[in-house]
């Protein structure tokens, strides 16, 4: 049977056709990843309001007798500026300055592990006044909320050191870029996340 | 888009400028800083949930807005739309949850220290 497609466009497969866009789809894709992410800390938050009683402290401390509000709000400042640090790094990658790259993320770097310094200590100083995560469901909640943000913070981290060796040894490729990008989208979900907890957490539990 | 383009002159790269980022930080600090200034100042519970709670709320959206670049232009809507999209989620898997322990509690748990200690509790 003769076809009335025209040959040109009966082609499957066209050589000219423009390029797939790695870069946008890898940041989609990794921002459908953050809101899943979102939702893990969504069931710690729900399983938090469920725990935060007298009942399920067991006798125990509650989150006003367990948080430092303070050192909560230093740590906001801390992860905050930690994002711009990074943010700042990645506006130095539209002209293709490396050390500019690398200075951003050495501070956002330094920054992140201040927080996690911080919320280290109070978490440990907790946990060797008989307040670990095993002494009632509410603090297991409590130390579950904190250390999954922690670690959340620690793979952010150690991100940020496999990137300055790539920036370092294979420069601004293709899929170099994307990473950098998505770190950042990584790197500014983590403050975004933390601003919940301290709302949640520092202020609103700490209120009662 | 070209065969061989140059990554550094993709739209995702492009976005940022200092002054936003700078603007997100400082607009996020001030929110938050705002909202601990509240918790000191021994305000009735709900006037204070409410007042913490905008400022926070005002500090995420700066951040989405500053920090993430959401907008309408075409490279970043969608991204905009799946978070519209997910944030109906995010209420009903934290909201359902705190209901149904609400409702579960009230029915099964020995409240008596709750009512003891004079605390008001999330699920309150």
């Amino acid at each position: 049977m003769a076809s009335n497609i025209p040959a040109a466009s009966a082609v499957l497969w066209n050589p000219s056709a423009d390029e797939h866009d790695p870069i946008s789809a890898r940041t989609y894709g990794f921002w459908l990843y953050l809101i899943g992410d979102a939702l893990l800390f969504c069931g710690v938050f729900a399983s938090y309001a469920v725990l935060d009683n007298p009942v399920n402290a067991a006798g125990g401390p509650l989150t006003a007798q367990v948080i430092n509000a303070p050192h909560g709000l230093l740590q906001t400042f801390i992860i905050l500026a930690s994002v711009l640090a990074y943010s700042l790094g990645t506006v130095s990658l539209k002209t293709g300055n490396q050390a500019g790259v690398r200075l951003g993320i050495i501070a956002a770097l330094l920054l992140g592990a201040a927080f996690l310094y911080i919320s280290g200590s109070d978490l440990l100083a907790l946990a060797a006044q008989g307040d670990g995560p095993t002494r009632s469901a509410f603090l297991s909640v409590f130390f579950t909320l904190l250390l999954t943000h922690g670690l959340h913070m620690v793979f952010g981290i150690l991100w940020m050191l496999v990137m300055l060796v790539q920036v370092s040894v294979l420069g601004f490729t293709k899929d170099v870029v994307g990473r950098l990008l998505n770190l950042r989208l990584f790197w500014q979900f983590q403050a975004t996340m933390w601003v919940c907890v301290y709302f949640y957490v520092y202020l609103l539990g700490g209120s009662r | 888009m070209s065969s061989h383009y140059n990554p550094l002159e993709h739209p995702e790269v492009q976005q940022g400028t200092t002054g936003r980022y700078i603007a997100a930080f400082l607009a996020s600090a001030a929110l938050m800083g705002g909202a601990y200034y509240a918790s000191t100042q021994k305000l009735p519970f709900v006037e204070f949930v409410t007042m913490a709670a905008g400022l926070s709320l005002a500090a995420l959206v700066s951040q989405l807005v500053l920090f993430f670049g959401l907008n309408v232009s075409q490279a970043q809507i969608w991204k905009g739309i799946a978070l519209f999209l997910a944030v109906p989620l995010f209420i009903i898997t934290i909201g359902m949850t705190v209901w149904a322990f609400s409702s579960l509690y009230a029915r099964t748990m020995p409240m008596d220290g709750m009512v003891m200690s004079g605390q008001p509790t999330l699920l309150q």
